[in-house]
């Protein structure tokens, strides 16, 4: 193999030797996004390959830092916009550490927000399967993914406003209890779910030209997947049993059963496989938060940082007191640095927040998994054909509002 | 009258992480540039076999400036530490952790387009997320939050204010005379 030792030019086309630079998007509807490869082949074979990312970068750790701490959730949410839930969850958490709120949030609260962060968590695996599952030409398995994405979507408008980008959580619990109907739309998606992932692994998962595509494309052994920080489904898919919610608790789910799927294979189909399985351990999660969901407060009462009830407000000068100050100036949060992790549904997402007394941010470190995982392509890709490449970033489940920021 | 609300709240921390509140999230450790990447290989060997990430922190009125912020988990026995590592405001460098892990190559990377620190050793050290031709490191504090006031582009004229208030286009066409163009394909006649 001729590895070129020259950097790499941005030319779209450029001859050495035998082998050929060619630039995969940034506009390249296998991507998944605005990503650009830049691959050094030989016939068809990758010898190189270098991702260039930064054409999504909207400096939301910058703009964060110049927000109240509850107004930076916000552009916290639209990192990993799949899983919007999943980075509140986590900021949520941290900030709450930092402020010595973490065993007075109310049950009820801890319940909505694994139930939310699970939730989203099949969202976005629904997200990648039909994405992936066009990546390799079956198109039908996009629109039973979508349709359930659906489902889960109507069910964050009902308790955010929003489809996308909820903003349902709150530093101290969530922002309003469940709204009247939730729990009979959740029944519905209980019910479906079943007989839709039946059918997506019928479509899929024994389909022998998805396997041709999938198999022992783009292993990583456990040494690798180590060396590059991957974690989350390719981690697993390796069979390190590493999940966050397991190694590290979080919000309660301590008191939930469910597995952690593990594959032993490292390949494409591995971390397919894994997906798939955690899907339905994500939904047998919200099964259990659905059957145990306790009455009660869904936010902390501490007028400090929750703002009271809004039907209070007309009635209480406490009260309203509180609500202006929150509004108008935020809440303070002691000062200090924490780092904070959850099982993201492409990793472990983790925030290193910093606070130095004020009502922002100083500092919001988002450890970005598809950042790590996306990584791992220079590792991956050489030795293998174009055609597979599409299938190994589809296995990474990258997510380009994430690995920019 | 003066108004009553008061102005937006800024902390007056210096130093946070020395302030920080009986948190147990990870064994922290302090350490000085020039024995980190001996600290690092050292946790590598005692199991810490994940470099999870590389962050910096900017804190422009303490000495050291900058903290670099390595989080190591190790797997088996599921522990996380926390390696702070303070660098000088002056031409800040670090040795590269990039031969330790591969995964730290776009990390530091980040943290060199974002901060302007170096990372000696690192074989691919370019700006990651910001244009190559960019100036400046956004994520510093000193670093304005739209960016460096400069000089704008001209205005295509069809912007204009002038143009706007006069209410012609500079194609000379007006809404009215569009107007009337387009009763005029309809086979409508609007002077009437």
């Amino acid at each position: 193999m001729s590895m070129s030792t020259t950097p790499l030019t941005p030319e779209i086309v450029s001859h050495e030797g035998n082998a050929m630079v060619l630039s995969m998007g940034p506009q390249h509807p296998s991507t998944h996004g605005v990503l650009q490869i830049m691959l050094e082949i030989e016939g068809e074979t990758i010898l190189k390959a270098e991702p260039e990312i930064g054409y999504l970068h909207t400096g939301i750790e910058k703009t964060a830092e110049n927000l109240f701490w509850s107004q930076a959730q916000t552009v916290i949410e639209r990192m990993d916009y799949l899983a919007p839930s999943s980075n509140a969850y986590c900021y949520c958490l941290a900030v709450e550490q930092l402020l010595g709120l973490t065993d007075r949030i109310p049950e009820r609260a801890r319940q909505i927000r694994v139930l939310q962060a699970e939730l989203t968590r099949v969202a976005s695996h629904c997200v990648w399967l039909g994405t992936h599952g066009i990546d390799l030409g079956a198109l039908s398995a996009f629109f039973y993914c979508f349709d359930m994405r659906e489902k889960i979507l109507d069910l964050q408008e009902a308790t955010g406003g929003a489809r996308m980008h909820p903003n349902y959580l709150r530093v101290g619990g969530v922002q309003a209890d469940l709204p009247s109907g939730f729990m009979e739309q959740l029944d519905a998606l209980l019910e479906m779910f079943p007989g839709r992932m039946r059918d997506l692994r019928g479509l899929l998962q024994s389909n022998p030209i998805l396997q041709d595509r999938l198999v022992d494309v783009g292993i990583m052994t456990q040494e690798e997947a180590q060396d590059w920080s991957i974690t989350g489904p390719g981690l697993r898919a390796t069979g390190i049993a590493y999940d966050v919610r397991r190694a590290f608790p979080y919000g309660g789910y301590e008191n939930y059963d469910f597995d952690i799927p593990t594959r032993t294979e490292g390949d494409s189909y591995a971390r397919f496989l894994v997906r798939l399985d955690e899907m339905e351990q994500s939904m047998r999660i919200v099964r259990q938060v659905r059957d145990t969901l306790k009455p009660g407060p869904y936010a902390v009462d501490d007028t400090k940082v929750m703002p009271p009830p809004k039907e209070t407000i007309a009635l209480s000068m406490e009260a309203l007191i509180h609500h202006f100050k929150i509004m108008t100036e935020g809440f303070r949060v002691p000062p200090g640095d924490v780092y904070q992790a959850v099982e993201g549904p492409r990793g472990e997402l983790g925030y290193y927040v910093v606070s130095d007394g004020g009502n922002r941010p100083y500092r919001v470190r988002t450890r970005p998994p598809s950042m790590y995982n996306l990584q791992a392509l220079k590792g991956l890709a050489p030795g293998n054909l174009i055609a597979d490449l599409v299938v190994i970033i589809g296995s990474l489940d990258p997510v380009f509002g994430e690995v920019d920021r | 009258m003066p108004s009553t609300q008061t102005p937006p709240l800024t902390g007056t921390a210096i130093d946070p992480p020395a302030l920080r509140p009986p948190i147990d999230d990870a064994a922290i450790e302090r350490i000085a540039p020039a024995n980190v990447h001996a600290r690092l290989a050292e946790l590598k060997r005692e199991g810490f076999t994940l470099l999870l990430d590389v962050g910096a922190v900017d804190y422009p009125q303490r000495t050291p400036r900058f903290d670099i912020v390595y989080h190591l988990l190790n797997l088996r026995k599921t522990k996380r530490v926390r390696l702070l590592c303070g660098v000088t405001g002056t031409a800040p460098k670090l040795p590269t952790a990039t031969d330790l892990w591969k995964s730290a190559d776009w990390a530091e990377r980040e943290i060199y387009d974002l901060f302007g620190i170096s990372f000696e050793g690192h074989p691919d050290l370019r700006r990651i997320q910001m244009p190559n031709d960019w100036e400046g490191h956004p994520l510093r504090k000193d670093y304005p939050l739209r960016g460096p006031a400069r000089e704008r582009s001209p205005r295509p004229a069809f912007a204009l204010k002038s143009n706007v208030q006069a209410g012609t286009p500079p194609s000379g066409r007006t809404l009215e005379a569009l107007q009337q163009q387009i009763a005029k394909i309809r086979g409508e006649d609007r002077s009437k």
